[in-house]
């Protein structure tokens, strides 16, 4: 025999969350934010006939956003009787789009690619997102066939406004940051409509709709900085699918149109590494080298130091000596005369 | 900003609940080992699901969650036999969707892995991210990643990792110094656009990770790899410290930290809002860190000990020097069309 669930014993967050998702998927009408306080299991232990039950409430709120995230369509109806009240609202989950699609199958290849996919998210929000994702195929009941062995790939989102950058896409939002755009001395605040949010080149972008510019622009999350704040009020159609394809290809674009021109030192590791990367260039031990950001790429080159000498174009060959003069001048003798004359 | 862990936890186990009841109505008896080998989980979070499930149900007409509106199990094949059978369905029966998040977070990881060489089959990456977008309940968010040109390097590695052979390579370390190499290649492993192979080194006789961009003239050899399977798993950081590692002190920007995350800074003087904090990190010798500081201009300063100041200080005036006779050395960074991908 079950214990019966009248004996009292804490519910938990967990048992609210199930019972309410039954609940919901079992009511064909809906129910009513009164019905499912007083009924449903980790409510209805805590409601209070004919009191306020704000907190409840607000609990109940939460909820329902805790369970959307999981991708559980819960639906709000108005009632015909009364349009626009919140009093006769009613909630379902229509079970027709709750359940996978019953055409859907995967093969046992399928699956071990997913979890090779699934793994590539090592941390952060996605790796999270991953993990649920998985468990949810695991319920198909299909074993993956044997993993390809020797492999760990990995991507990372280190910084913290990819997070909220991808919520704010999924709800919507607009939202705010502060830029740091190279070359100038002090961040400006930009206000976005974030689109896509894409990899590239082994960076992250954003490319969003620009609400001052009017136009499309794309930055570079690296440079964010302070938080991500979604400004209210103000909700924008969900972008088409293409847009993180669009991202890419533009920032393909860029990458073919830019070219840099360097020698390399023979022997040296930046010959090893950036001949592998580049073109060969006309001259013995020069490289043609793309790019899609003139200070990223002056940032790693000048961590070659003199192993590399950059030909063209000038606004990198201007970078690049800056930051090296930077570094010689900011690595000066601290103040004892005795380790210059060790040198 | 970032989700609190509680309801992340709560939104994890919710998954597992919704994800089990459609496998056990599958399988007519199941063990819970063999449930928990299924979902990778532990067998004690088996069978707490499983006994939450077993209360559980729906309010049901009289509101009082009686018997006929729970879930049921065979309580003794279960108490007993650590056997699982479902014996009563409420409400749901079939596998939940995915959210807009988890499958964008598999389509992404795909991408990543359609450089693999063994993923080569684009059609069929195609085909299973279009399952993903219809099994999910909105339209998967815009998370792209462009995909890498995948090395030959990564194929010949694969290979002998399959077969158990050695494979040499020359190696240029970062003092500069190259050597010839005979590894038994263990895994490949990548971070973002960065590519590793780890392995065992019969030069150094120990276990070493390889940046593929920094080996020549690789090859595989018809030489067995002596086997490493000791059931000793190869550590998650791909670099480890040794005794005789370095400790130098850096100042750097709080929020700066996160790009030396792969080496592991040490706070030890957090600095005051707006203010430059100190860490110590380990490195072998200056060599590595003078390239990671050059490449890091005007973010990381080397504070101490003289000599690694000294190293970074001489790397960059030598870097500097070659540009002294150069006329356009002096000019000004002013050409802001060239800096791409910012707005």
């Amino acid at each position: 025999m079950s214990p019966t669930p009248e004996q009292p014993h804490p519910v938990t967050v967990e048992e609210r969350l199930f019972s309410l998702v039954l609940a919901l998927i079992a009511t064909q009408i809906g129910l009513t934010k009164t019905d499912i306080l007083s009924t449903v299991q980790g409510y209805r232990q805590r409601f209070r006939v004919g009191a306020d039950n704000a907190s409840l409430e607000r609990q109940f709120e939460r909820d329902k956003d805790d369970i959307r995230e999981l991708g559980i369509p819960l639906e709000t109806i108005e009632s015909p009787d009364d349009p626009g009240s919140n009093h006769h609202l009613r909630y379902r989950i229509p079970k027709g789009l709750y359940d996978l699609p019953a055409d859907i199958a995967f093969s046992p290849d399928e699956i071990m690619l997913l979890k090779l996919a699934a793994a590539v998210w090592r941390e952060g929000s996605l790796s999270a997102e991953s993990r649920r994702a998985l468990t949810k195929l695991n319920s198909l009941g299909i074993d993956s066939s044997d993993p390809v062995i020797g492999y760990a790939p990995s991507l990372r989102a280190r910084e913290p406004s990819f997070e909220p950058l991808g919520k704010a896409m999924d709800r919507g939002q607009v939202v705010a940051f502060l830029y740091l755009k190279p070359g100038e001395s002090a961040p400006r605040r930009r206000v976005v409509a974030p689109l896509a949010v894409v990899l590239h080149e082994g960076r992250w972008h954003l490319y969003g709709a620009d609400q001052d510019a009017g136009a499309t622009r794309t930055f570079l999350l690296s440079r964010i900085v302070g938080p991500v704040v979604t400004v209210p009020g103000v909700l924008i159609q969900r972008a088409d699918d293409g847009q993180g394809d669009r991202a890419l290809a533009e920032l393909d674009a860029l990458w073919r149109a830019q070219v840099a021109l360097i020698t390399v030192e023979p022997g040296s590791d930046a010959a090893v590494r950036l001949s592998k990367r580049g073109e060969p260039g006309g001259a013995a031990e020069s490289v043609e080298l793309h790019y899609t950001d003139v200070n990223i790429l002056a940032d790693e080159l000048a961590g070659y130091g003199p192993e590399v000498y950059v030909l063209s174009p000038a606004t990198l060959i201007d970078a690049v000596l800056d930051r090296l003069r930077r570094v010689r001048d900011s690595h000066q003798p601290l103040t004892n005369p005795d380790e210059e004359a060790a040198r | 900003m970032t989700a609190k862990p509680a309801a992340l936890g709560a939104s994890d186990k919710l998954t597992f609940l919704l994800s089990l009841v459609p496998f056990l109505m599958d399988h007519d008896r199941v063990s819970v080992t063999a449930v928990a080998d299924h979902f990778g989980v532990s067998p004690e979070r088996v069978r707490d699901a499983v006994n939450l499930i077993a209360m559980s149900g729906v309010p049901g007409e009289t509101r009082q969650y009686l018997h006929g509106d729970l879930f049921d199990i065979q309580w003794d094949e279960f108490e007993a036999n650590d056997n699982i059978v479902l014996t009563h369905l409420v409400a749901i029966d079939d596998s939940p969707r995915f959210s807009a998040r988890e499958a964008a977070a598999l389509i992404a990881g795909l991408q990543y892995l359609s450089a693999l060489p063994e993923n080569g089959d684009r059609d069929a990456i195609a085909t299973l991210m279009a399952k993903l977008t219809r099994s999910s309940t909105g339209a998967p968010s815009q998370l792209a990643v462009s995909r890498t040109d995948a090395d030959v390097t990564i194929s010949v590695i694969q290979a002998a990792v399959r077969a158990g052979t050695q494979v040499e390579f020359d190696y240029l370390n970062s003092r500069g110094t190259a050597e010839h190499r005979c590894v038994d290649p263990l895994r490949i492993e990548s971070v973002d656009n960065a590519w590793y192979l780890r392995g065992w080194c019969h030069l150094r006789e120990a276990m070493r990770t390889f940046r593929l961009d920094r080996m020549s003239d690789l090859r595989s050899t018809d030489v067995p790899a002596d086997s490493h399977d000791d059931g000793a798993p190869l550590p998650d950081t791909l670099f480890e410290g040794s005794a005789d590692d370095l400790t130098v002190t850096i100042e750097l920007p709080e929020a700066a930290l996160g790009l030396l995350a792969d080496y592991g800074p040490v706070p030890v003087a957090p600095g005051a809002a707006g203010q430059h904090s100190r860490a110590q990190l380990r490195v072998s010798h200056f060599h590595g860190l003078k390239r990671l500081v050059a490449g890091l201009a005007g973010v990381v300063t080397v504070v101490d000990p003289g000599p690694a100041r000294q190293t970074v200080a001489d790397w960059a005036a030598a870097g500097a020097a070659r540009y002294d006779n150069d006329p356009a050395g002096g000019a000004r960074i002013d050409d802001d069309r060239a800096d791409g991908t910012s707005a």
